[in-house]
């Protein structure tokens, strides 16, 4: 029988193996993670990069509802305390409108000079676009701020009329947030000095909607659109420029049955090395990691230093799509949660523990820790960010299987096949393997 | 006792794959042109023989009475291209000089020189084409159309739009900011302005500047130009008169937003003589020229703006719509029975070749052989054909 499995049907096979061992407990190598819910906010449904820590070590993060608010939160490790910011819809002024909702932030907090943090929100449902720009519809996605000596968000208005904000990232030379809007694949920017919002037009079409903006240490901002190919924004001449450079990417042509709306010539996260002054990436579609050098030659280099992916799946069709779960470490290493299945929240397409990668920069060799789980045995389903804290902690926020509480109401997010999920802040210290 | 149990898993998820692994579901196909109906060009040789990304917005779109169709763009700088149906590509012309927007001002004579009025200069421009197929395309980052300048059409503005009777030999054009109406006459090379069709900028926001007028120029069977002008009148250029005088009916508006209307629009039906126009507010009209009276045809998407409209095959009308900041939506009209159709979003899968969706259109053609050409006007753009059918 096995063996019929395993000639007729090879990629159900290994996917059916995969779940019994997530169903039968593992006996695969193991990396210990500890973690801590959010408490309150147990039917929180997704997550995608909204994650970062910053100078004081609170950790922020976005968690996303479908259909519903989403909500910022911080978690204070000195204190071991979550704080949830508020539902996006309040902060956004529109609590009791019953307009499309505020449902996510959909990229990293920006940490300005004087410990401000700016965000942005992002829709979570677009019906096929049938409500795009009407009344019922998503009325844009809004630049907020939060100040942590206040405790007040402000809410600096829409960023992107009827369009979420779906990827962001904080430039402090130009005191800038910038952006990508969705489905249009316009890259705007907010100047938080003047308040103004700027539309430079559309960098990426749905094929290749690039989910991560990477910024240099001279406030350039950097993007993928089209075949892998870089973009560059200068905000010295305001200008877009599509540069002759191109990422490692899986050549087209091969069906791998994914959402069409999944890019997968695009990088899927960048890091940048602030010492080194490149950047660290990894392609979508097979975990390519690369470096990009912004400023050698005349307009960069990118060098392809391997593939972050679990090695019994490397080089293979079903390596999974990659996850935003990749850092930079304080030690010199990339540190990568690593899906074992195809890894969406409720859109997996199965269940299987991530493993925690590292890549070693000083040597270009790569280590799988293997499946990262806690103490009482329960896996990472997969995760969708990952930042480091000054003191070398690893952060990812991503999915675990709930567990119903004796006398309470049984809270989670979704379900992965049947397995229930709740969202949760997943903590792994280099130094304690 | 694991071989049974992977069994029945994997049995399981064969059956949840199966739903789950389509690249693109029909429901959302449903929202889009059919895929058998569309396809798209770039407007050059990708990836690096392209009219630039920021200078590709197709913002005019003209037929050539050989079929070939011409089209200019808007951005940073503008360029013209030709598209020949037999060759079925795009060819760059070069960039027009100092022209950084072309909207709906790319006229061609029956003696087939292309006229660009250019939206930055006021000039119009006279373009005679020379095989271009027989050059090879470059970036043409530095390398001009070989253009005729014939002036200034009205003097300190832009032209707004353009088009022409080529039997006569006459251009006729609105200029912006003024609103002026003006008329070029190629045998002669004089240019003639007729009056203002908007002398003042309605009530609105502060930063509601423009003084409103049509996209286009419709002319009737007769040579007679229409235009619209303030509160979303109709005005006339009476051919024979030589004059232009404002009409007493109106393109159709919601109650109240007529100072803001404007007809976005104009297609001649050579066959009935009427003509048909697409309103900022999204209102399909037909006009008839002999009675002077204006039909609402009512509105054929939620949306404002129709960015263009032309004839199909049976009579039918094929038109798109929808504004700037929405995602453009096709549509056809069969004046026979009234009927509208939702044709769905302007978008090309053609995994794993290229896909590409555009969300604002600029102009809208149709060739000699009934292939309807679609504009995109967005930072990058494409030119898409539509093959329309019964």
């Amino acid at each position: 029988m096995m063996k019929l499995l395993r000639f007729v049907f090879p990629g159900v096979f290994a996917v059916a193996m995969v779940f019994h061992a997530w169903v039968a407990g593992s006996s695969a190598r193991t990396v210990r993670v500890d973690y801590r819910l959010f408490t309150g906010l147990g039917n929180m449904d997704g997550h995608w990069n909204a994650l970062t820590v910053a100078r004081d070590g609170k950790v922020y993060i976005g968690l996303a509802h479908h259909g519903a608010g989403g909500h910022a939160v911080y978690y204070d490790p000195s204190k071991d305390r979550m704080v949830d910011l508020g539902n996006l819809n309040k902060l956004c002024g529109q609590a009791c409108m019953r307009i499309g909702p505020q449902s996510k932030v959909h990229a990293k907090f920006g940490e300005a000079k004087d410990g401000k943090i700016y965000f942005a929100t992002h829709a979570g449902l677009w019906w096929n676009f049938a409500r795009f720009a009407t009344v019922e519809g998503y009325p844009g996605g809004h630049w907020l701020v939060y100040d942590p000596r206040s405790g007040e968000t402000e809410d600096l208005g829409i960023g992107a009329r009827y369009e979420g904000i779906i990827t962001a990232a904080y430039d402090p030379v130009y005191n800038r947030m910038y952006g990508l809007n969705y489905p249009r694949g316009h890259f705007i920017y907010y100047d938080i000095a003047t308040g103004q919002t700027h539309d430079m037009g559309r960098v990426n079409n749905w094929d290749s909607l690039c989910r991560t903006i990477g910024i240099d240490g001279q406030g350039n901002v950097y993007g993928t659109f089209g075949k892998g190919q870089i973009y560059k924004y200068d905000p010295r001449t305001d200008k877009l420029t599509n540069l002759p450079l191109f990422i490692p990417i899986r050549k087209k042509g091969i069906s791998l049955g994914r959402d069409y709306n999944k890019s997968e010539t695009a990088w899927r996260e960048v890091v940048w090395d602030k010492q080194k002054k490149v950047f660290y990436g990894i392609d979508e579609s097979a975990g390519y990691l690369f470096s990009f050098d912004p400023h050698a030659g005349k307009y960069g280099v990118v060098k392809k230093l391997g593939q972050l992916a679990i090695p019994s799946m490397a080089d293979g069709r079903g390596v999974p799509y990659a996850s935003l779960a990749l850092t930079l470490g304080n030690d010199d290493k990339l540190y990568y949660a690593a899906p074992a299945q195809e890894f969406d929240f409720s859109g997996s397409k199965g269940v299987a523990a991530s493993h925690l990668l590292v890549f070693n920069l000083k040597t270009d060799q790569m280590q799988d820790l293997g499946e990262m789980r806690v103490a009482d045995g329960r896996g990472l389903m997969g995760a969708e960010s990952a930042a480091t804290a000054q003191d070398g902690t690893i952060y990812f926020v991503g999915a675990m299987e709930a567990k119903p509480e004796p006398g309470k109401p049984f809270v989670y997010g979704g379900k992965i096949g049947s397995i229930p999920y709740r969202l949760a802040l997943f903590i792994y210290h280099p130094e304690a393997k | 006792m694991l071989a049974k149990h992977s069994l029945w898993v994997a049995v399981l998820i064969m059956g949840s794959a199966a739903a789950g692994l389509a690249q693109r579901s029909l429901d959302y196909d449903h929202v889009v042109v059919p895929q058998d109906r569309i396809d798209a060009r770039a407007l050059g040789y990708p990836p690096l023989d392209v009219i630039p990304d920021g200078e590709s917005g197709i913002t005019s779109l003209a037929v050539a009475p050989d079929g070939d169709i011409y089209g200019a763009t808007s951005g940073a700088r503008s360029h013209l291209f030709v598209l020949s149906p037999i060759h079925g590509f795009v060819q760059p012309l070069g960039y027009l000089p100092d022209t950084k927007n072309v909207t709906h001002a790319v006229v061609i004579s029956a003696e087939g020189d292309v006229y660009i009025g250019s939206g930055t200069s006021g000039h119009l421009l006279k373009y005679t084409p020379s095989n271009p197929y027989h050059e090879q395309i470059g970036t043409h980052d530095d390398k001009a159309v070989p253009v005729k300048d014939l002036g200034q059409a009205v003097e300190g503005q832009g032209i707004f739009a353009l088009a022409i009777d080529r039997n006569a030999g006459f251009i006729y054009g609105l200029s912006s900011p003024g609103t002026h109406f003006f008329s070029y006459s190629i045998s002669t090379g004089k240019f003639s302005d007729w009056g203002v069709v908007c002398p003042r900028v309605p009530k609105g926001e502060k930063f509601e500047t423009d003084n409103i007028m049509s996209r286009m120029l419709a002319l009737d069977v007769k040579g007679n130009v229409y235009v619209s002008g303030e509160d979303g009148y109709l005005f006339k250029f009476d051919k024979a008169a030589q004059k232009l005088e404002k009409l007493k009916v109106q393109a159709p508006a919601i109650p109240g937003r007529e100072p803001w209307t404007r007809v976005d629009a104009f297609m001649t039906d050579v066959v009935s003589g009427l003509i048909y126009g697409g309103t900022s507010d999204g209102y399909l009209f037909q006009f008839d020229p002999a009675s002077q009276k204006v039909v609402n045809l009512g509105k054929p998407l939620i949306q404002y703006d129709i960015a263009g409209l032309v004839p199909g095959p049976a009579g039918k009308i094929y038109g798109v719509g929808g504004t700037a900041q929405g995602m453009a939506r096709l549509f056809s009209y069969r004046p026979a029975t009234g009927a509208y159709e939702e044709l769905g979003f302007i978008d090309v899968n053609r995994r794993p070749y290229y896909t590409w969706q555009a969300y604002v259109i600029g102009a809208v053609a149709v060739g000699h052989r009934g292939t309807i050409y679609i504009g995109e006007n967005e930072r990058i753009s494409k030119l898409y054909l539509f093959y329309p059918w019964e």
